[in-house]
């Protein structure tokens, strides 16, 4: 177990330095000329100033060549130096660690409050196979997937701006517990929520007719223990499997949902620091998105085993 | 499995009788079919050009004139509606065409090879897989459009050629190519897990020790019999593409105006929601609408396809 740990481990190092190599040359390559960008947005007329440019790129090492600089990027990197913001000129880890909360948070409820909501709901209408509970809340799961957070969002701040007093407008940021917090929530929910549902439901509908459930209800459990005790189990491994996927889907809502609704977390931090060419930025944000849908996809891997035995025979098939 | 040309005409045949059965996939094929008819059809059934504006009719609610109203600008939102259909088709078909290709060679590459090159071809999807994908969108977007943009500049002014002079379809390009690279992996990964779990079933072993060529079993046995799930998977990523494709035109990046999108329409219809929600209803509702309909439609062809797994 723990050398798998350590292999998996392993195989992440090389995963992130090719994701950093690739952003890195795009970023280098493609994105217009940072120095150049900060004096065209200082005042007077230093834009022009090729020899004062050149100094400043001397002095940020951003005249060496590609790989170098490549490489002691990762270097700093390696000790917790993330490099400073090019519009700023902060280090980059501190406004990281100003937006990273934020989205930690929210992240972290929405996982909550999913497996909350989406699990019963599975539940309960794999249950009701082909009744009226079911086909309503496969249509709404369905309906609530398909709508993109970027139409929902809008729409549901323009209804509450309608309904409250002016001065109570939902926009920006007090902390998980603030009232503020519940509309990008519920927005965020709706991907995972759809898709655990049907995870869900698909599981417990394979899962129902089988022989050890049979013998559940045969030897007289009540229905509650069968369902909590029996079912539950194995209906958890396709839902646990999900969650790198669930892990995509937040961070890609985060962009929309932190853009829509004001909040100063990653997914704004992302689309900001793009515009502005903050490549140091851009490159940390992206680090931080793939190694958490990464680091949620090894869990899986290690979860997996302990929630389905079998599994670990067939692990080592691959 | 004992005449397979026959096997293969009534294993169709035998998927499109379970598919009519179910009402929901039926539904959803029909909504499908619609949309391609109304984007194929564009030019001929518009009722009016999507560019043109009435002045006198700005933002005017849904009539018997314009069926969906007008934006801002007097232009007719059944026209815009039509032609986005047209975008987001042509995005989603080309998109998931050129993934598929690329998923189908290097997961047939990796589950034949096998060893090395298997493992490295897994590791690239994985890697790619785990990259947010707007990020990485984002990423390429903002930092490949203005160096084409200035190469495409460039060669204009050297060859006065009008072609490098229009850059709408640069925009395409760029989709075409950063969603290619987002949605290759998951083809890759079920081809490769067809053929492994396809290439030592007995009848393969059977047909190998009858000494048929290798090209017909892999065209007789194991491409039939892998069809089944890419078909599903095919369906269910062309609903994936064309969200992604208007989330993309959402952002601004992607398919920008005059061209249009049901994204961009989204996010121009944002701004005047309270005023005039039909310019955000028509196309959100639409593309609601098709999202849905893939899904169902991937739903009733997987039961129909599938027909062993009976229960998922």
């Amino acid at each position: 177990m723990l050398l798998f740990v350590a292999r998996r481990v392993l195989v992440w190092i090389p995963s992130l330095l090719l994701i950093l190599f690739v952003v890195y040359a795009l970023a280098f390559y493609g994105a217009g000329d940072p120095i150049k960008l900060i004096f065209l947005k200082a005042p007077g007329d230093v834009a022009y100033n090729e020899a004062r440019i050149e100094a400043v790129r001397e002095a940020a090492g951003l005249d060496r060549p590609f790989i170098a600089q490549f490489a002691s990027y990762v270097g700093n990197l390696l000790q917790g130096d993330w490099g400073n913001s090019l519009i700023t000129g902060q280090p980059v880890w501190r406004t990281i660690a100003a937006a990273a909360p934020v989205s930690g948070q929210l992240g972290l409820a929405t996982i909550i409050l999913t497996t909350l909501i989406a699990i019963p709901l599975g539940v309960i209408a794999a249950l009701n196979q082909n009744g009226k509970l079911d086909y309503i809340t496969l249509g709404a799961a369905l309906a609530v997937g398909a709508i993109p957070p970027y139409v929902v969002g809008p729409i549901l701040m323009v209804s509450l701006i309608l309904l409250l007093p002016p001065g109570s407008i939902p926009y920006g940021w007090g902390g998980i517990f603030d009232v503020r917090v519940i509309l990008p929530l519920l927005v965020l929910c709706m991907a995972p929520v759809s898709i655990i549902v049907r995870q869900t439901r698909a599981a417990v509908i394979e899962v129902m007719n089988d022989d050890f459930i049979r013998t559940a209800r045969a030897k007289g459990l009540p229905e509650r223990i069968v369902v909590l005790r029996h079912m539950m189990r194995p209906v958890l491994t396709p839902v646990v499997t999900q969650l790198g996927i669930i892990m995509i889907s937040l961070v890609n809502g985060a962009i929309f949902v932190e853009l829509v609704f004001g909040l100063p977390g990653l997914g704004r931090l992302a689309v900001q620091s793009t515009v502005d060419n903050d490549y140091p930025v851009i490159l940390a944000v992206t680090l931080i998105g793939a190694a958490l849908v990464m680091l949620s996809n090894l869990v899986v891997d290690l979860a997996y085993p302990l929630l389905d035995p079998r599994a670990h025979a067939a692990r080592s098939d691959r | 499995m004992t005449a397979v040309v026959e096997e293969d005409v009534s294993l169709v045949r035998d998927a499109w009788r379970r598919l009519r059965a179910n009402r929901l996939a039926v539904v959803g094929l029909c909504y499908i079919v619609l949309l391609v008819v109304v984007a194929v059809a564009g030019p001929w059934i518009s009722p009016y050009d999507f560019l043109s504006q009435d002045v006198t009719m700005r933002s005017a609610p849904p009539s018997l004139v314009h069926w969906m109203g007008t934006d801002q600008l007097g232009r007719d939102v059944l026209s815009r509606v039509i032609y986005g259909a047209r975008t987001a088709l042509i995005v989603a078909v080309v998109v998931t065409g050129i993934s598929l290709a690329i998923g189908i060679v290097l997961g047939a590459i990796a589950g034949y090879v096998g060893g090395r090159l298997d493992a490295f071809i897994m590791w690239l999807t994985d890697v790619t897989m785990s990259v947010p994908s707007l990020l990485l969108v984002i990423v390429i977007n903002t930092s490949l459009k203005p160096p084409l943009q200035r190469w495409l500049d460039e060669l204009f002014l050297a060859t006065k050629n009008p072609i490098f002079r229009d850059t709408m379809w640069l925009d395409f390009v760029l989709v075409f190519g950063a969603m290619t690279l987002i949605l290759w992996p998951p083809y890759a990964r079920l081809v490769r897990g067809q053929i492994l779990s396809i290439r030592n079933r007995n009848y393969v072993t059977a047909a190998r020790a009858l000494g048929l060529p290798a090209r017909t079993i892999v065209r007789r046995y194991i491409v039939l019999n892998a069809i089944g799930p890419v078909i599903v998977a095919v369906s269910a990523g062309l609903g994936a593409a064309m969200v992604l494709e208007s989330a993309f035109s959402f952002l601004g990046i992607g398919v920008t105006l005059p061209t249009p999108s049901w994204g961009n329409m989204i996010s121009d219809g944002l701004r005047v929601w309270r005023n005039a929600p039909h310019l955000l209803a028509a196309p959100a509702i639409v593309l609601g609408l098709a999202t849905i309909a893939f899904s169902f439609l991937g739903d009733g062809l997987n039961d129909a396809l599938n027909p062993r797994q009976k229960h998922r």
